[in-house]
């Protein structure tokens, strides 16, 4: 208990549990083709679904089309979408621009594996948001944190990765580790243990992993020590994004990279979620830290699939020199291309984020809701991304969640769900994403959503 | 694929005429050239894949139309490259044009599930025989997917995969793909050799590696390490070798030995898939395996990737204790254009047409080698087709390295030289043809390589 800590108010649990059995009925009745449609889908598509994080509970549910700031399901109901296809559309769904892009580059051939001269233009654009000098393209975020551990391995001839507890950086073997450890099986907080996050991994590949908290680059700082010349490189998500939207500490950034190049290290963003989203220049640009690497995806391809990787001279020299191969099929396509250039020239500019930070503005109101209503909540917001944590004191690292009883998060997603916002499923966890073409009513809905819920559970 | 009386190559000669046709390329594509250096300045080495530079240089291309391409110079060129395999519906096909327009006015991603997906999946149980399918965006996560799978249902650590396949860039496969002949070891025990720096050796250990096209080998590794593995990868046909086709009763053994030792089989279709056949190397060759994966020709040139596997090796994902995501993951605009793909241009007919044209291809280029006793063979399977400059069947990835790879770099070169675009490191790599390939597209591919054959026969 901190002394600054708020006096609020006391959440009826019970009052919470009614009122998601009355929100999930309320939301069933609305998605009776949605239900139909699982069923079908359920004997084509393990869950029904193309990726398991479509579906979450009471069910999944199927999107038709969008348009601008709003997204209609497949029974017609119609949501301003702050999901927006887990933080990727901040340029909204169907933008004219994009739109045009698209149907004009797919008419002259999307895909060649040959280079095309798109991807400089892109690159260009890249590396006067990140400062960094050299970039390479794939498909997904997946794909561009697997390419930045393996740079960080290639060049310093090192085994070890650190990452931060609680958050994710894509699904290959070597970072799917401790994403949502339980309090049970973390380990102690200076030395959090590597939880694998799924069956089938890599076996031993926790042997090449070391997890620290966030924002404590002291434990960074005794992972070095107790590892003498094994650490290849930190990768980070400088922003976390999987638990509400967590912020880095006043210099807490500059100090990891400065510990891992003091070790002789590499040091890796991470920005899959924050770039082009928390600023034009992602973290990059909010932070003022230009690490060797950083891995990019979501928003950059305007809604086709998309990754990049880029990195200094000195981080890329093993694929300049072609010692390191970066390699994939469909790396650079002229589809993904043409789309990712129209939106970083034309769609995502300085003053697309202008109106970022304007919504942002409305939904701050969100704060006086927790004061008027003394909610045991707390705001954070950051460029496109936001959250609001089930918990007075804001989170400051990944243990801070496990206060959070699961079931006010999963209430406030089905509340602005049936009335008309679409927030990411796993509310808990998630932040939203604004999006450049949202109205002021789009905002204010949110707001006006969260006061009545506030209402409801406060009652 | 007999021969006979083959000629002896003059490789002196063949160096002379590979110089030759380079002093003729250049000219052609200053522009090329000269953007390759500017491209350097943002783009590492200048190409957004590595294995898009290859010599004598990086040829950057500007549009594709049906069976055609254009490069930064203007130059035209009848595409066999098509994109590493991808594009078997050709370029700008209407109806691929048609489903993206489309959808791209209703939004492209959600991260939801949508009405798309299910016909797609239904096509490809159609197709491959395995019942249930989830969507990725890259052959990649594909098999990244697929030993996640393997390893989780059967709770067990090792792999087994072919000595010189090419399974996607991921750790736990990225071993023995190439490997230098200093580094394989003995054939009957193949060293696993990581094929890429950053990659722990720790990991290259789980996989056990075995030759092609031979079934003792196999079971011999499996009863060497007796309840250790998990699955076995393997491409049904050898798709970065030239083609090596499995001889009669590979397949078949390789399925009965897997099942006999509890081992999960999965065929890696990401090049075969739609592209041997309409059912891939599952109805080309019979053969039923546990996995599927695919990517390339399925998305019809957007990019794609697929995993279809049994009830058995899903369970864990259909229950929720393990999850396969991805944030793209079947999203509407790949669906839409893979639902065009599989259901209105790689129909059952569109078959039958590319057999056509590897007809008049396999015909016209056995003529030319017969005419010219050149020491070569060629193979064609459905979009697919190779040549390959040994005067004795290739079997597997050793005999392959014998090799040399300056006839198939020569053969490259007159290729582009006389507007056909071929895959960059032709040795390795296959044609692939398109069903908007002509009969004047093949007759123009076994022209040139007729005077090939010429050149070859006055070097010998």
């Amino acid at each position: 208990m901190s002394v600054t800590e708020r006096d609020t108010a006391e959440i009826d649990l019970g009052r919470v549990e009614e009122l998601i059995a009355s929100e999930t009925k309320a939301l069933d009745v609305k998605h009776a083709e949605t239900l139909r449609y699982r069923e079908v889908a359920k004997r084509r598509l393990p869950g029904g679904v193309s990726s398991s994080w479509q579906t979450w509970p009471p069910h999944p549910i199927y999107v038709d089309r969008g348009k601008g700031s709003h997204v209609w399901d497949i029974d017609g109901n119609e949501y301003v979408d702050y999901h927006n296809g887990y933080g990727v559309m901040v340029m909204g769904h169907a933008h004219p621009k994009i739109v045009e892009a698209v149907q004009r580059r797919v008419e002259l051939g999307t895909h060649f594996a040959q280079p095309t001269k798109d991807a400089l233009e892109v690159a260009d654009e890249l590396e006067e948001r990140y400062h960094l000098p050299y970039w390479r393209f794939g498909n997904s975020g997946t794909e561009a944190t697997l390419d930045a551990v393996r740079i960080m391995r290639a060049t310093t001839g090192r085994p070890l990765i650190v990452k931060v507890e609680g958050t994710y950086h894509g699904h290959h073997d070597a970072l799917m580790f401790s994403l949502f450890p339980t309090r049970e099986d973390a380990g102690p907080h200076e030395h959090p243990l590597a939880r694998p996050e799924s069956l089938g991994l890599i076996p031993d590949s926790e042997k090449s992993l070391l997890v620290v908290p966030f924002n404590d680059a002291d434990a960074l700082e005794v992972a070095f020590r107790e590892h003498e010349g094994q650490i290849a490189g930190m990768i980070v998500e400088p922003v976390m994004t999987n638990c509400g939207v967590v912020l880095p500490d006043d210099g807490y950034l500059q100090r990891l990279k400065d510990l891992c190049h003091a070790n002789g290290a590499m040091f890796a963003f991470d920005e899959v979620k924050t770039g082009f989203t928390v600023a034009r220049g992602g973290a990059v640009e909010a932070f003022g830290v230009v690490p060797d690497l950083v891995a990019l995806a979501k928003s950059l391809g305007a809604g086709i699939p998309c990754g990049a990787i880029g990195g200094t001279e000195e981080a890329m020299a093993l694929v300049i020199s072609g010692e390191l191969d970066q390699v994939g099929t469909f790396n650079g396509n002229p589809l993904t291309m043409a789309a990712a250039k129209v939106n970083l020239q034309e769609v995502l500019t300085p003053e697309a984020y202008v109106r970022i930070d304007e919504l942002d503005g409305i939904l701050r109101r969100c704060e006086d809701v927790i004061a008027k209503h003394r909610l045991p909540a707390s705001m954070k917001t950051l460029g496109a991304k936001g959250s609001i944590d089930w918990r007075a004191t804001p989170i400051h690292e990944y243990r801070d969640l496990w206060e959070i009883d699961d079931r006010i998060p999963q209430l406030a997603w089905l509340w602005q769900l049936n009335r008309g916002v679409f927030k990411s499923p796993g509310s808990k966890w998630e932040s939203w994403t604004t999006s450049i073409v949202m109205s002021d009513a789009d905002a204010e809905r949110y707001v006006e959503n969260f006061e009545s819920l506030a209402e409801a559970i406060t009652r | 694929m007999a021969v006979t009386r083959a000629a002896e190559i003059d490789m002196a000669r063949v160096d002379e005429l590979i110089a030759e046709e380079e002093r003729a390329l250049e000219p052609k594509q200053p522009k090329s050239i000269a953007f390759h250096e500017v491209a350097k300045k943002h783009v590492a080495g200048g190409v957004a894949s590595s294995w898009q530079d290859a010599p004598p240089h990086t040829v950057y291309v500007t549009e594709g139309k049906g069976s055609k391409i254009w490069d930064l110079d203007g130059n035209e060129y009848v595409d066999y490259h098509n994109g590493y395999g991808v594009m078997v519906v050709g370029h700008a096909h209407p109806k691929i044009v048609k489903a993206v327009q489309e959808r791209v006015p209703k939004g492209t991603h959600f991260a939801q599930p949508g009405p798309e997906i299910v016909p797609v999946a239904e096509n490809l149980v159609e197709r491959f025989k395995v019942p249930l399918w989830r969507f990725g965006n890259s052959g990649t996560e594909a098999t990244l997917d697929a030993v996640r799978l393997m390893r989780a249902a059967s709770g067990r650590d090792l792999l087994i995969k072919i000595e010189g396949t090419y399974h996607g860039h991921h750790d736990s496969l990225m071993v023995s793909v190439m490997p230098e002949a200093e580094d394989i070891g003995p054939r009957e025990h193949p060293n696993s050799v990581p094929q890429t720096l950053g990659l722990p050796q720790a990991f290259a250990d789980l996989v056990r590696v075995v030759p092609f096209n031979d079934l003792d080998a196999l079971d011999r590794t499996l009863t060497e390490n007796e309840g250790r593995v998990a699955g076995m990868f393997i491409e049904p046909a050898m798709m970065n070798a030239g083609i090596i086709p499995p001889e009669p009763g590979y397949l078949e053994g390789v399925r009965e030995i897997t099942k006999r030792h509890g081992v999960y089989l999965a065929f890696d279709e990401v090049k075969t898939g739609c592209s041997v056949a309409w059912g891939g190397a599952v109805e080309r060759w019979g053969v039923q395996p546990d996995i599927v994966c695919l990517a390339k020709v399925i998305g019809g040139g957007l990019p794609c990737g697929a995993i279809g596997a049994t009830e058995e090796l899903m369970a864990r994902v259909i229950s929720g204790d393990m999850d396969l995501q991805g944030t793209f993951n079947g999203n509407p605009l790949t669906m839409a254009a893979s639902l065009a793909t599989l259901t209105e241009i790689l129909t059952p007919d569109a078959y039958d047409h590319l057999e056509h044209l590897n007809t008049i291809l396999a015909d016209g280029i056995n003529s030319a080698i017969d005419r010219y006793a050149l020491p070569a063979y060629v193979l064609t399977f459905g979009a697919k087709g190779s040549v390959i400059y040994s005067p004795t069947p290739v079997r597997d990835y050793r005999d392959h390295l014998k090799v040399d790879e300056r006839l198939s770099y020569l053969a490259w070169l007159v290729q582009q030289n006389r507007g056909v675009f071929k895959s960059p490191w032709a040795k390795t790599e296959t044609w692939t043809i398109g069903v908007q390939h002509t009969d004047a597209d093949a007759q123009l591919y076994v022209d040139n390589f007729t005077e090939l054959a010429s050149m070859l026969a006055a070097a010998s």
